[in-house]
């Protein structure tokens, strides 16, 4: 066991110190060891399990894997790479100044580099709330972030324990239906496995439809047909006003359209912030996420960042910005994780991709999907709609390039068309394929077509 | 950067599209391999339907081609594999997917810039790509390819080709 020093004096110096134990964080790791096999490497996380995968939890949820297959690292992850891994272990402040951080027990630590994969926190509304605590008879008058877990049946689903927890309960209390506020990626994830379950959900959706940021209205629509038809109920233009608590927990709660509605579990899944709360930031600039650039590096030398917590290139919008999704926070840890060993990796910048299946339909949407050109300038949108197979594909282009995807249905050779944002190739001498539902390589502009088909294979 | 001896020295499938005739041998004997019968009148009777060639030939008029995985140095798909299934060999340079571990989320699907992984079409909600044949010398569609329009070779031996070809053209 390590020492656990109190003091700064004496406080010991790690070469390498990680918070966050996920994607980005263990990427890095990767990525210190390809250059660097000696240096110490500790990894901070205030979680209690060893290794899991954030985006498997819903399919824990589901059943579809158990609790020993959540991983996405071999167990012998971090003795082949000598790793120290700190469990339960929550990063009170990082002092940027002073290179070295404290956790939440006192202990200090200090660092030659640090990287910061602390991921993202899942946003909790404060809603008006009535009834009281069945035990001490304490009476709630709202829920928000600081005492929501104190309620049975409220839930977020943003790590293995909510998932874990959520399972748990719905089984003690033999819930039958699940009411999920907020229709976006993370609710949809989440309605994706409660459907696979068999459970029917209710799901309450700020705007007028599903998916508003990454679908547009006819992929929105698709889905929500899908989810209507199974029983299941989304009400649109609609939040939760007042929640009813009976002997300590949820047991009901009224919309926005006065409508009252009974509850026994509630999936707050309005969104996630990037963590980065404990950070006295001094010259370490942070917005919305921390701030990086193409070598993932912060504003503070010797201070990488990575993963959810970041906004760095986004190669659409040309600017920075946070993109929580899993591949770009590989890549950005792998490049860190070089970077701080002395290597030299650029992170080339990425755009938003996200795959989600709801009752057997899968869609794959990515870029800037939602646009629907017109008045934009330089924006046209292909789409193409079959009825019967209920598939859908819309493709945004902008300059002659494609900016954004909607696939429902059929995801077949989605990732062609990540190809060509990302290389951003000129399409307009293919212009009449690109929507085809046979759409391939052979129909790609003849450069690029040979880049791929001759080239060898290295990243495109 | 390190020596990634896996990827300089594999041997990948290296495409020669001016000599495929789209006969599709690639596909079935693919198939065939993946097959319980592993015979192809039986397998093409009874199991076809089942079972995804992980080979695909593309074509239009005289024009074809067959692709399966590049077997990328940065493979994206590695990258983007949420539950560890898809991983790159680091000795051997091959990418495989454990289909005990794959889940079908299809954010491999979604970044391969190929479009050389598919979902499976057999029932089990998880996806089907090209292994090298890591069991066999050559990889099957290589080997039936009855025009060489696949060539099984390492790199540096592709690239003497190339220059060979492009010299060829000139005269």
């Amino acid at each position: 066991m390590e020492r656990k020093n109190k003091t700064k004096k004496s406080s010991e110096l790690i070469d390498y110190i990680i918070i966050g134990n996920s994607a980005a964080g263990l990427a890095a790791a990767e990525g210190i060891r390809e250059l660097d096999k000696a240096g110490k490497i500790t990894v901070f996380t205030e979680e209690g399990h060893l290794n899991y995968s954030k985006p498997m939890i819903t399919y824990f949820l589901a059943g579809i894997v158990n609790l020993d297959r959540v991983s996405f690292k071999d167990k012998k992850f971090y003795s082949v790479n000598n790793i120290d891994i700190r469990l339960n272990t929550r990063i009170k402040s990082v002092d940027t100044a002073g290179m070295s951080l404290m956790a939440e027990d006192g202990s200090r630590y200090r660092f030659k580099k640090l990287l910061i994969a602390s991921g993202g926190k899942p946003v909790i509304p404060k809603i008006k709330a009535a009834g009281t605590d069945g035990e001490r008879n304490r009476h709630f008058n709202s829920i928000d972030a600081m005492n929501y877990k104190k309620i049975g049946g409220i839930f977020t689903l943003t790590t293995l324990e909510d998932a874990v927890r959520v399972k748990d309960y719905i089984e003690k209390h033999g819930v039958k239906r699940i009411s999920i506020l907020g229709g976006g990626l993370i609710g949809l994830k989440a309605a994706e496995a409660f459907l696979e379950m068999g459970i029917d959900i209710n799901i309450i959706e700020l705007e007028n439809r599903v998916l508003s940021a990454t679908f547009d209205r006819r992929a929105s629509e698709i889905i929500e047909k899908k989810i209507k038809n199974k029983g299941s109920n989304i009400y649109k233009n609609n939040t939760i006003k007042e929640i009813y608590i009976t002997d300590g927990r949820i047991s009901g709660y009224r919309l926005k359209d006065s409508r009252k509605m009974e509850c026994s579990l509630l999936v707050i899944a309005i969104g996630v912030v990037p963590d980065t709360g404990f950070i006295d930031s001094g010259k370490l600039r942070i917005n919305r996420g921390i701030v990086v650039d193409d070598h993932m590096r912060t504003s503070v030398k010797n201070i990488y960042a990575a993963g959810d917590v970041v906004e760095c290139l986004d190669i659409l919008l040309g600017e920075n910005k946070n993109i929580a999704i899993w591949p770009l926070a590989v890549m950005q840890g792998a490049a860190a994780g070089i970077n701080m060993a002395g290597g030299n990796k650029k992170y080339s910048g990425g755009f938003f991709m996200n795959s989600v299946e709801i009752l057997k339909v899968p869609s794959i949407s990515m870029g800037m999907a939602s646009a629907e050109g017109g008045k934009e300038e330089n924006i046209e949108v292909l789409k193409d709609f079959n009825q019967e197979k209920n598939i859908y594909k819309k493709i945004v282009i902008r300059n002659n390039k494609i900016i954004g995807v909607i696939l429902v249905g059929n995801i077949e050779r989605a990732g062609i068309y990540a190809g060509l944002i990302r290389n951003e190739i000129d399409i307009s001498s293919v212009r009449e394929n690109i929507s085809k539902e046979d759409f391939g390589i052979i129909h790609l502009p003849a450069d690029y077509k040979k880049h791929l088909v001759v080239g060898e294979g290295t990243e495109v | 950067m390190p020596e990634r001896p896996g990827d300089d020295r594999m041997k990948r499938i290296y495409i020669q599209e001016e000599y495929c005739i789209g006969c599709r041998l690639c596909e079935i004997y693919c198939q065939v391999k993946y097959s319980k019968s592993k015979k192809i009148i039986k397998a093409y009777k009874e199991e076809m339907v089942d079972i995804l060639p992980r080979v695909l030939v593309e074509e239009i008029g005289y024009n074809s081609f067959a692709i399966q995985c590049r077997h990328c140095a940065d493979a994206p798909c590695v990258s983007a594999c949420i539950s560890g299934a898809m991983q790159k060999n680091k000795n051997t340079g091959v990418v495989t997917c454990d289909e005990d571990k794959c889940v079908g989320c299809w954010s491999c699907i979604m970044v391969c810039p190929y479009g050389v992984i598919r979902r499976d079409l057999a029932g089990r909600k998880i996806v089907s790509k090209c292994d090298l044949c890591v069991d066999e010398d050559i990889p099957v569609c290589v080997k039936n390819c009855p025009n060489e329009a696949l060539k099984f070779i390492e790199k540096d031996e592709n690239e003497k080709n190339m220059v060979k070809s492009r010299n060829g053209k000139k005269k």
